[in-house]
């Protein structure tokens, strides 16, 4: 019997299963594997009964918390995929501002009618097996995910920085460019891809389990940044993270 | 020595780079840096430049590799395709040395073949320093300039190389594929020579002492806590000094199966001592888990434990850790020039290293690939310990001696390393008790009677047996630590009459965690076997008749005669101290204690670095230990 | 309004609550006794705020954050938000790049418009849910589309760096650029794509069955004199004619409406359209001869006032797409490409200033208009997506729609109306999502 396998999303940009259904010829591979039962991006059905439920994107209001304990309870295994289902990615910059400002700004006069709070990984609602990291995912993490969660081995996560995998890849390093990156305290998996293509790593995997952070910040700030700035070097995706910590 | 024209030498690339035969390596410009890569032709080949970003032991023993495929449904594997051969131009001395140093870590013991397969077909074309990086100190390392290690070796005489000619493969090369190579000038052997003492003292960085004092310093400065902390207090562990580095040679082995989930390759990657997982076991122990511990054992690993064993310091000065290092504390003069001080401040006298006596012996090929097996027989011991008996398909015996262990290869997920519970006397298979505490062993429990396995092995250094006859033995197993000790104690009761006095102590946190329960009912009515129970605390609802208490509490219960007794001691990590210290309380002499220990045996030959502690290899060396050997290796207990 | 018992018909429409802008919409119509009481579509999505996140955030890091507004058009997103900066800062590239930055939109064009035709229509057209059955029964189709959609993604990885989220796309050009080698491959491809491209167009039309519907409505996008414009133009209206750019506001008017979190628009009538179909009706004479020959197979003619033709005009821009690709790459290789350093390094002065940048996206023009501080710190941020333009425009389709339909089955009206909520593509999860209908 084939796994089933369903797919949900939250307050995100789709582009995590954008992702799995750019995997082309490999999903017609994939699909020789799980059933899939609910995908709305590419299909119309839907069914509630399903074995590994993959959840893109973060939760940021009430409302939604109900719908993740509800796939929590359907699914046998939950994979949140991407950044922001995984560490509240990029929606996580929002944390550090006056929400009700934030409304503001947005929705002006019309402000109150829009619900919203500091936006959350999805195991900060509902327990998580796995994780497919990064923003977007990689195709070829998240088939290693899926290959793993078939062959019932729980999915290797790096707990080393991307300066691993840049090294690995003989880039140079951005310091060296005259540029500010965060590699250093980054969870790997991503194969280096942004400073492989010539620019900085952003954060989008979040920290590892133990990052020097005061470290990094020195550097940051030897090599040019203010001290605002290398802290909002760390906003941009770790706010989730850093606020637990 | 041989002199060519920069124009001759670049037609010379350009028809190796012609023929077909060859993967013809160069170093190029990346940005205002420098790196090895294919050569398109002979114009991108920069052999004015400074250091390379990575050293070319990637061709060899490279970041990602394919150690052989498997089929996931029968294990059966097939072998990798042949290497087209390689010439790699452009090769600094620092890095030839460092290629040297890999030849003799890997050919230790048992010889690589991926490495040594790639290493053999390929031929090195070095060239001395023109630029040095600002980071470099290989003359203080004496790794400025070689004399052996490449097959050609160019020099930068303006407008002209002069080439030295290493081996016979390198005299065929230029014969085949250069024109108007001519025998050199006095004039010219005399600039090479002139060269050579400018690239010697071309170094921007200075060591306070020689560095033949190295290992003499770091043994004088292991205990220095803080001084480690100071230095790695901004460490980021991101490992980029030791993956940059020419001769580390770390690896991790990963299971990658394809999409259809048939073929499955088992790779090897880079790794390093520097990242925090390193030598984390599955059960999430950590053996160094802070990161001045992990910063301090690649100093050590390099300057006093490589030296001990093959008599070289490993560290060429490239200066790439230096240069890589973003919070600046990888620079080894630096942190060598700073030991030496601290050292001297306190008054203590540090002379030059003995070069102790090296003896590498290589008795043929690593094979990474298993032999298939059968499970035949699997009985559930505890919810989480079960009995594996498993069969080799070709028939053979396993081989082993009491107190070693096998690599078991659980397909599509993995290797382990499992100690093995049965005696060498029960013929036909043998068994195995595993824990489930990771992927490997969580799937091997699911297997049935009849699935296959992988295994390879036996590995590392049993119970000398021998030693021991008619000794008195004292077996202490706490845990799961009774699965390697069954191994010894089993034969020892099949051969009864050849020892002396024989106990048996094991403990366990509760009664439904007893191990072998049957077995041990067994043994505590042999009249020959002295055998004393206890577990740390009996839950409501469990029965118990036995001794409450940690395994300690047992020791006073036996009596006997110190000078006779063999103990030997068996469990988790955080129980050999206090075992070790009650048996010395009871006087028995350091000698007269054998322990096996657990670390993370991934490679199970001595190459890949986790298990290691300190300078011992535990899946070599070990994992059964006499005492008195392991007792100043503070990694150890 | 009567059914064909001649009885005065109830109807009641409702959709369940589903999320995200780009993504879900719900529905809501009534019918009472054969008279439209109400019908809405509103947007309950969880709102993000990007507009508010930015500000604080630095110059150089505002494609990054704002590329994240939408996986599927994180390259338009990305451009509109780096012409934006480009402007406010005064910032120029070069003509390579330019003529790069066009081939990555229209990689992204083509991925976008080869998935909703390939992945949504087409399935819609065949009778089944979605592709995945489709790879059985229809094998060669979907093998046709799987490798177009793939020369689309790889089109993207060559440009751009990957597909979603683009690294290489940075202020004042790119972070690293294709080799020759790779865009000659590319050309390759390109080439052999236009066979298939004809083939799936001959496909639809020998499927298609669109109702034959239209409301007169106003178009809205960019045009230029030099092109079809996609990157770059003039702001125009087929009702109101051109303007630049920098007024974009007086034409998208931007209001709220208290069910949905997702804004409106409305210029010279009570709503507008943007996307494909805007864009063939505002620049037809611009459209590459493949692309008109695949009009031509259709018998599209600007100016077209059917919505449901949105995904015809979709066709003809994967077709025009692909022949400007291979344009593009012919000039670069007749120029050379100029290498750059292998990490490109920015000289740029920060200063303070605003600058909209606008381009055309798979869904219809977007709007990225940002104000700078001297520290080349962002003040303010405004970002209008083409998917809200349209929505006023969906509602009041649908208004028109549903009385001409009455007479169908339940089944064929929310068929109709889920066609419809399709043809905008407002984005593919959306469009996929069933719509209950329930008589009362």
């Amino acid at each position: 019997m084939k796994p089933k396998v369903a797919f949900f999303d939250f307050a995100g940009c789709e582009g995590d299963q954008l992702q799995v259904a750019n995997l082309e010829e490999d999903l017609l591979t994939l699909l020789g594997q799980v059933e899939v039962v609910s995908f709305r991006e590419i299909m119309k059905e839907h069914n509630e009964d399903y074995d590994i439920a993959f959840i893109e994107g973060s939760c940021t209001r009430l409302q939604d918390e109900d719908r993740l304990k509800q796939i929590r309870k359907n699914a046998k295994i939950v994979v949140a995929i991407g950044s922001c289902a995984t560490i509240g990615g990029i929606n996580a910059l929002k944390n550090y501002k006056n929400l009700d400002e934030v409304r503001q700004i947005v929705y002006g006069e019309s402000a109150r009618l829009f619900d919203t709070y500091a936006a959350r990984p999805i195991d900060a609602i509902i327990p998580v097996d796995a994780y497919v990291h990064g923003c977007p995912i990689d195709r070829n993490e998240f088939l290693q995910v899926v290959k793993s969660l078939l062959l019932g081995k729980k999915p290797e996560v790096p707990n080393y920085p991307v300066c691993v995998e840049c090294k690995k890849n003989e880039n140079i390093c951005a310091f060296d460019r005259g540029q500010f990156c965060v590699g250093p305290v980054t969870r790997a998996g991503c194969n280096s891809c942004c400073i492989n293509e010539g620019t900085i790593c952003w954060g989008c995997r979040g920290l590892i389990d133990n990052p020097n952070e005061n470290s990094q910040k020195e550097i940051l700030i030897k090599y040019g940044l203010t001290v605002d700035d290398a802290i909002g070097k760390f906003k941009l995706y770790f706010g989730w993270q850093e606020g637990k910590r | 020595m041989k002199i060519i024209s920069k124009d001759e030498f670049s037609n010379f690339v350009d028809a190796l780079i012609k023929d077909e035969k060859w993967n013809v390596i160069g170093v190029k410009a990346k940005g205002d840096k420098f790196a090895f890569g294919p050569l398109e032709n002979a114009n991108e080949l920069r052999l004015d430049y400074d250091v390379t970003l990575l050293p070319p032991k990637k061709y060899f023993f490279p970041q990602r590799e394919t150690l052989f495929t498997y089929n996931l449904a029968d294990g059966s594997s097939a072998k990798n395709p042949e290497t087209k051969p390689s010439v790699i131009i452009g090769v600094h001395p620092y890095d030839i040395v460092a290629l040297f140093h890999m030849d003799e870590i890997f050919r230790d013991t048992k010889s690589d073949p991926h490495y040594f397969e790639k290493r053999n077909s390929t031929v090195i074309i070095g060239v001395n320093m023109q630029k040095m990086s600002k980071w470099n100190f290989a003359p203080y390392m004496g790794c400025a300039i070689v004399d052996y290690g490449y097959d050609l070796m160019l020099t930068d005489l303006g407008n002209r190389y002069a080439i030295s000619v290493g081996s016979q493969k390198g005299g065929e090369l230029l014969s085949k594929y250069a024109k108007n190579v001519n025998s050199a000038l006095a004039r010219d052997i005399q600039l090479v020579g002139q060269k050579k003492r400018e690239i010697m003292n071309m170094s921007q960085q200075k060591f306070d002492f020689s560095t033949e004092m190295i290992p003499e310093l770091l043994k004088e400065t292991y205990e220095e806590s803080g001084f480690w902390e100071k230095h790695a207090e901004k460490c980021l562990a991101c490992g980029s000094c030791v993956l940059v580095c020419p001769t580390c040679y770390c690896f991790d082995v990963k299971d990658n199966p394809d999409l259809a989930l048939e073929q499955v390759e088992r790779i090897r990657t880079w790794d390093g001592c520097l990242l925090e997982d390193f030598a984390k076991i599955a059960s999430g122990e950590n053996f160094r888990p802070t990161r001045p511990t992990r910063y301090r054992h690649r100093y050590f690993k390099k300057g006093k434990y490589l030296f001990d064993r093959f008599g070289f310091i490993s560290c060429v000065g490239c200066g790439r850790c230096s240069s890589n290092c973003l919070p600046n504390i990888a620079n080894p003069v630096e942190l060598f020039n700073d030991m030496y001080h601290e050292i001297h401040s306190k008054g203590v006298k540090v002379s030059p290293a003995q070069t102790p006596e090296v003896n590498i012996q290589t008795e043929g090929n690593i094979d990474y690939v298993p032999r298939l097996a059968t499970i035949i027989n699997k009985t559930v011991m505890t919810p989480n310990e079960t009995l594996f008996e498993i069969k080799m398909d070709d028939g053979s015996e396993l081989g082993h001696k009491p107190g070693q262990f096998a690599e078991i290869s659980v397909f599509g997920i993995g290797e382990a390393p499992i100690s093995i519970s049965s005696p060498p006397t029960k013929k036909g298979s043998f068994e195995i008790c595993v824990r489930k505490v990771g992927n490997v062993t969580n799937k091997l429990h699911t297997l049935k009677v009849g699935d296959k396995v992988g295994v390879r092995g036996p590995f590392g250094n049993g119970f000398d047996v021998d030693a021991l006859k008619g000794k008195d033995l004292l077996f202490v197993a706490g845990g799961l630590g009774i699965a390697p000790l069954r191994s010894l104690f089993n034969y020892v009761v099949d051969k009864r009459k050849e020892f002396g006095h024989v106990v048996l102590l094991y403990g366990c946190k509760e009664p439904r965690e007893l191990l072998f329960s049957k077995e041990m009912e067994e043994l505590a009515r042999r009249p020959d076997v002295e055998f004393k129970a206890t577990v740390n605390w009996c839950p409501d609802g469990e029965s118990w008749g036995g001794n409450i208490g940690v395994i300690t509490t047992l020791i006073p219960q036996v009596s006997f005669d110190p000078d006779k007794i063999y103990a030997i001691v068996c469990g988790p990590p955080v129980m050999y101290k206090y075992v070790i210290a009650d048996l010395k309380a009871r006087k028995v002499p350091d000698d007269h204690i054998i322990v096996s220990l657990e670390r993370r045996m991934k490679c199970g030959v001595g190459k890949c670095g986790h298990c290691q502690i300190n300078q011992i290899y535990v899946c070599k060396d070990g994992p059964v230990f006499n005492y008195s050997k392991i007792k100043g290796v503070p990694e150890a207990l | 309004m009567k059914d064909e018992k001649g009885c005065e018909k109830n109807l009641e429409i409702k959709v369940h609550y589903v999320t995200r802008v780009e993504g879900h919409g719900n529905i809501y119509v009534n019918v009472k006794n054969g008279t439209l009481e109400k019908c809405e579509w509103s947007i309950p999505e969880a709102p993000r705020f990007f507009e508010a996140m930015v500000v604080g955030r630095h110059w150089n890091e505002l494609h990054h954050i704002t590329s994240r507004i939408c996986g599927i058009c994180s390259i338009g997103h990305t451009l509109a938000s780096l012409k934006a900066t480009e402007a406010a800062m005064g910032i120029t590239i070069s003509e390579q790049d330019l003529k790069l930055r066009k081939l990555a939109l229209h990689a992204e064009n083509l991925q976008s418009h080869i998935l909703h035709i390939g992945f949504l229509v087409l399935p819609d057209l065949l009778g089944v849910g979605s592709v995945i059955p489709l790879a059985t029964s229809n094998p060669t189709e979907v093998k046709t589309v799987l490798s177009l959609h793939r020369m689309a993604n790889e089109m993207s990885n060559v440009i751009c760096g990957r597909t979603t989220h683009p690294q290489r796309l940075i202020p004042g050009g790119f972070s690293k650029i294709p080799t020759m080698k790779e865009l000659v491959a590319l050309r390759k491809r390109l080439q052999d794509s236009l066979s298939s491209i004809e083939a799936v167009a001959n496909l639809v039309e020998s499927t298609a069955k669109f109702p034959d519907f239209k409301r007169e409505t106003e178009f809205i996008g960019l045009t230029s004199a030099d092109e079809y414009a996609l990157y770059d133009g003039q702001l125009a209206s087929t009702d109101t004619g051109n303007a630049p750019v920098k007024e974009y506001l007086s034409y998208t008017n931007e209001y709220i409406v208290p069910i949905s979190t997702a804004k409106r628009a409305k210029h010279a009538r009570d709503s507008y359209m943007v996307g494909a179909l805007a864009r063939f009706n505002l620049n037809y004479e611009k459209l590459s001869p493949f692309g008109k020959k695949v009009a031509g197979i259709f018998g599209l003619k600007p100016i077209c006032h059917n919505p449901f033709m949105n995904n015809i005009a979709q066709l003809v821009e994967i077709a025009h797409s692909v022949e400007d690709s291979i344009r593009l790459i012919d000039e670069l290789e007749a120029t050379g490409l100029k290498p750059q350093p292998e990490y490109h390094k920015l000289d740029i002065k920060i200063k303070a200033g605003s600058g909209v940048g606008a381009v055309e996206v798979p869904r219809g023009i977007l709007f990225h208009d940002y104000t700078y501080n001297a520290k080349g710190v962002c003040t303010k941020a405004n970002c209008i997506i083409p998917t809200n333009q349209n929505h006023g425009n969906i509602e009041l389709d649908m208004k028109a729609l549903i009385p001409k339909i009455l007479d169908k089955t339940p089944k064929e009206v929310e068929l109709t109306l889920e066609m419809l909520v399709r043809a905008y593509d407002p984005c593919i999860s959306c469009s996929t999502h069933y719509l209950t209908v329930n008589f009362v």
